[in-house]
């Protein structure tokens, strides 16, 4: 105890965050947990296309352990779908709890779109957290991410705010609280220690990255209205949505379009013939002006349905008009 | 006892600390947020009740009449007024805008690295839909940052996580106030578009003294001095230049340009401008590039013993006026857009003269195909009469244009 003492007056200093970082850490990370998977398979652990696949060493899964939180009691561990994707082997799940024990879990069930995950292990009496109260969340509200990785004996701590509080149709909120693939499963926590959700999709083909200032973490509450079709083992897949398969960029001051930064490989827009810095400016004959404009000229067309794309490429004679026809696939989005 | 006493003081104290800034940051969000713009794939602010709004260049184009949000999704027609490629900033207008939210421009200058700071942003457009904007949160990591290409010479630097989607908004101030423009990250690698915790801001005092300039509308030059070449102090290859760092010598002057009526002299060196110290070549060019063209500035020089004040205009004024001139001759009131498209005419200019209509699309002058702004303009000679023909509702239209002459000299 004395040495706790002096390790946080150690650390303290003048930082206002030390003393209150170090409590959550020794309370609120009793409820974190590690997850060790063993695995056969792993297709969704490697990164997909596009710029990205250039980069796999920072895009694929790594080894090691991730996160997870104790969700109820009984023995209901929640962490992120991907967390525990892929092809498991008997036995091949653990979890490591805050006093270093590891004992096998069992996975129930999934949320394709939701990125979550529920595990079962045979313990009870398991400490959890308190709740947050949403109607006090806002904007700009300080929170800390917990996990357990790399070491599972070693609780993490990043500290952040609430970025946004409805993301991904409402399901998430976002946080600025760096979070990497081991964060992944672990709890977004107020200053006080309690339970905003549980950090999710950040995961291979997501554009946002590890640790680039923009994570989430699905609601509680959205976890509980799934919480007993997990229990059963369900696994709930994404809706799909019909998509080109490209990446927008900012602007471009020549023409008035989407501006393409990246065409995902093997996705309808490389099909088409769409080349990176190609301008989109017209989808079934709706003129395109930004991403929303896309968005909702997409919104009539349907999975497997042609629609000509007509798009501005910049050749040696400036600026020519090209027009494709381009069949849409399904993907599923966070 | 003592022990657990001297936790829970310590707890205490921190508690509030902690709870001061949680009390900061919301007021200012709660403040700001309001005043966000979704600009397109972008982002921009508003800073004046009437809809006046700073957005990046490289977001905004300077096409008219493109379509913003505000939080909660209410929807405006912006204009570019002014704007400014080079240091990538443009100022619009929102269309029939009044009683907005805006958030004031704040004091760059007054900036302390360490300081905390938030930008609003909407990284990776997750504010599509719902129209949230996002908040992150982080300090002012270093100031007068020198970048090239688009000219981001004098930026505040900040780990305040800014994404793509985050370009043209706020950096903002605990106390709510503007201090910069977002508009350029470091990335992770070369193709991942993806914070690493240094992203770049156009610092506000800059754009201020922009401002006058954007609001007479139109493109606006950086500021330079024209006529004199300078060089690095303490370069091995000149003698009697000082020590880098002293700031910048100067090694020619030509006497018919503004750095040489102003009394530049070959051996000075430049230690100061408009009270700015200047260090070095990239500071000095940081420091000259906060005011636009056409501006004066007061710059201090070491010549031998002796200090000297001289005053200098910036830019050569016989080139601003023949590009004035060049474009009073081709201002039509209109312009296409890559598809010729016609957009907005301006009421009482040549164009509106000529009958065009938004929305024409032009392909002939004088029985010649035209396909492009570009090769459009290249027939114009000022005083001419010329035949327009554009396709108007499925019809072809003939409109007899007459290219203004330039106005006489000032």
């Amino acid at each position: 105890m004395s040495l706790l003492l002096a390790c946080l007056l150690a650390a303290t200093g003048d930082d206002p965050f030390a003393a209150t970082l170090a409590k959550l850490r020794q309370t609120a990370g009793k409820s974190v947990v590690a997850i060790e998977v063993e695995r056969d398979s792993d297709p969704e652990g490697v990164t997909g296309s596009g710029a990205v696949a250039q980069h796999r060493d920072y895009y694929n899964r790594p080894k090691g352990p991730t996160s997870g939180l104790i969700y109820e009691a009984g023995g209901f561990i929640l962490t992120s779908r991907f967390n525990v994707s892929g092809g498991i082997r008997k036995n091949g799940l653990k979890v490591t709890l805050w006093d270093g024990r590891q004992v096998v879990g069992e996975l129930l069930g999934t949320d394709e779109q939701r990125d979550i995950a529920l595990v079962r292990i045979a313990e009870t009496e398991l400490p959890v957290l308190p709740r947050a109260d949403y109607g006090k969340l806002r904007q700009g509200t300080l929170v800390a991410l917990l996990g357990r990785s790399p070491n599972p004996g070693q609780v993490t701590v990043n500290l952040g705010i609430l970025s946004a509080l409805n993301r991904m149709t409402k399901a998430s909120v976002q946080t600025d609280a760096e979070m990497n693939y081991g964060n992944a499963g672990g709890p977004l926590i107020t200053m006080s220690g309690e339970l905003i959700g549980v950090a999710c999709n950040i995961k291979p083909d997501r554009v946002w990255g590890q640790s680039g200032g923009v994570g989430f973490a699905c609601k509680t509450a959205e976890i509980d209205g799934l919480l007993e079709r997990l229990k059963k083992g369900e696994r709930i897949e994404a809706p799909k949505q019909p998509f080109l398969g490209i990446r927008p960029g900012e602007g471009n001051p020549d023409v008035e379009g989407i501006q393409i930064v990246d065409v995902l490989k093997d996705s309808p827009a490389e099909k088409a013939g769409i080349k990176k810095e190609d301008v989109l400016v017209e989808l079934a004959g709706v003129k395109l002006t930004d991403f929303e404009s896309l968005k909702e000229a997409m919104e009539p067309h349907k999975i497997g349905e042609e629609v000509t794309l007509k798009v501005m490429r910049k050749g040696k004679d400036g600026w020519q008009e090209k027009a494709f026809t381009i069949k849409l696939e399904g993907m599923a989005e966070p | 006892m003592t022990l657990a006493l001297a936790l829970s003081l310590l707890l205490g104290q921190e508690a509030d600390k902690v709870q001061d800034l949680q009390a900061q940051l919301h007021a200012v969000v709660e403040k700001v947020s309001p005043a966000y713009v979704f600009f397109g794939n972008g982002s921009g602010v508003c800073i004046s009740s009437d809809g006046y709004a700073l957005t990046n260049f490289h977001v905004s184009g300077d096409r008219q009449g493109q379509r913003v949000r505000m939080p909660g999704g209410r929807q405006f027609l912006a204009d570019i007024v002014g704007f400014d490629p080079l240091g990538d900033i443009s100022l619009c207008k929102l269309r029939d805008a009044k009683d907005l939210p805006f958030c004031e421009l704040g004091d760059s200058d007054a900036l302390e690295m360490g300081q905390h700071v938030i930008a609003v942003g909407n990284p990776f457009l997750l504010g599509n839909g719902s129209w949230e904007p996002t908040i992150t949160f982080g300090i002012v990591s270093a100031l007068h940052r020198y970048m090239d290409n688009p000219g981001y010479f004098d930026a505040i630097q900040t780990d305040a996580q800014i994404n793509p989607g985050n370009s043209g908004g706020p950096l903002i101030t605990m106390d709510g106030k503007v201090v910069g423009i977002n508009g350029r990250i470091d990335i992770k690698r070369f193709t991942n578009r993806v914070n690493t915790g240094i992203g770049y801001a156009i610092p506000s005092r800059q754009i201020q003294r922009y401002m006058e300039a954007f609001k007479r509308g139109g493109r606006v030059f950086e500021g330079f001095i024209e006529g004199i070449q300078i060089g690095e102090c303490g370069d091995g290859r000149y003698d009697n230049v000082g020590e880098y760092g002293d700031g910048v010598f100067v090694s020619r002057v030509d006497a018919e340009l503004p750095g040489g009526k102003a009394g530049f002299e070959p051996g000075d060196i430049i230690f100061e401008v408009e009270g700015y110290r200047i260090s070095n070549a990239n500071r000095f060019h940081g420091v000259v590039s906060n005011w636009p063209e056409g501006s004066t500035v007061h710059v201090k020089v070491r010549r031998k013993a002796e200090e000297k004040e001289l005053k200098v205009f910036l830019g050569d004024p016989a080139k601003i006026l023949e590009r004035k001139r060049a474009m009073d001759a081709t201002d039509l009131g209109f312009t296409v857009n890559a598809k010729m498209v016609v957009g907005p005419v301006a009421p009482g200019s040549a164009g509106a003269k000529a009958g065009l209509k938004p929305g024409d699309v032009l392909f002939r002058v004088n029985e010649r195909r035209v396909g492009s702004w570009t090769e459009f303009r290249a027939l114009l000679r000022p005083g001419a009469e010329m035949t327009l023909t554009v396709t108007r509702d499925g019809k072809d239209v003939e409109l007899p244009l007459k290219v203004p002459r330039p106005k006489t000299d000032e």
